[in-house]
């Protein structure tokens, strides 16, 4: 956190965000940081060190900017500082080279996939969440952001700190990665591909 | 007839600018463009078979993601914890 402590919010007031802006996210926060970790207890610490580490900043958070993104932010900082330094588990993809290797913006936007609205729309809840969870965190994150938690790429851009155009680039390729997940499960499953026909 | 092109198989089957109009469409689809962008829209779906498919696939796999993933309940005892490491370092 290297936000400056641009001004002093009394303890009332302080008391007043925390409550009305911060608390009422922590649904969304405590899904986020399960989705991250896949464990109860490390999801708990993340979010619990995410309000406290809000608390102790809350001079630096702006009243009328997104409280949601602002906490997002730090909970993705702390995940990726304290949790992933812990964890003995080594991360799946390793940061860097998924900067370096997909941040290219000529992101191939030809590769069509042959999986069926119909398909999706008969596929159970355990079956999206297998393939969402399947992905590397990167992009996993990504489709959290934006297509469970609805923010924009602006948004998501300062929670990630990364340009818009690699939100753009990492969105639409872990889409890509997301539909092989899918497209692969519909065929086990016996749901309907064009690759049967 | 000139608004209803859907399903009538009048639309081209190859795209002019794949990269340039999917990319368009996932961000209108996720709410990124201003609402003119609603009539770019209209007409690209009606006239472009490749941008329409992918644009219901995507739509769909945004609504089941939204609809259908997994939510886990917040633990019962957590708004509390917090609450009470607040009160420790104020
Ligand atoms: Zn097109």
């Amino acid at each position: 956190m290297s936000e400056v402590q641009r001004k002093k919010y009394s303890d009332q007031e302080k008391n007043r965000i925390f409550d009305g802006e911060f608390m009422p996210h922590i649904d969304s926060m405590y899904n986020f940081g399960y989705r991250l970790t896949f464990d109860e207890d490390d999801a708990k610490d993340l979010v619990q060190d995410t309000y406290l580490k809000a608390y102790r900043f809350i001079n630096s958070f702006e009243q009328g900017t997104n409280a949601k993104a602002w906490l997002f932010r730090i909970l993705k900082n702390s995940f990726i500082n304290d949790y992933r330094k812990k964890s003995k588990q080594p991360a799946k993809v390793d940061y860097q080279e998924v900067e370096t290797y997909y941040n290219s913006d000529d992101v191939d936007y030809g590769i069509t996939s042959d999986l069926r609205v119909d398909s999706l729309k008969d596929m159970l809840g355990d079956e999206i969440s297998n393939a969402l969870n399947s992905l590397a965190v990167d992009f996993r994150t990504v489709i959290i952001l934006c297509d469970l938690e609805g923010f924009t790429y602006e948004e998501m851009a300062k929670i990630l700190d990364i340009p818009i155009g690699t939100v753009r680039s990492r969105l639409h390729r872990a889409r890509n990665l997301l539909k092989e997940k899918l497209r692969s499960y519909a065929q086990n499953m016996g749901y309907k591909t064009d690759e049967e026909e | 007839m000139e608004n209803n092109l859907e399903g009538t198989g009048e639309r081209k089957l190859q795209c002019d600018d794949v990269s340039k109009c999917f990319q368009l469409l996932e961000s209108i689809l996720d709410g990124n463009e201003s609402a003119d962008s609603q009539e770019v829209l209209k007409s690209k779906l009606a006239k472009c078979q490749p941008c329409f498919e992918h644009y219901h696939l995507e739509q769909a796999i945004k609504e089941v993601l939204r609809t259908k993933c997994t939510k886990h309940e917040v633990p019962s005892q957590l708004v509390e914890n917090i609450r009470q490491k607040i009160e420790e370092i104020k």
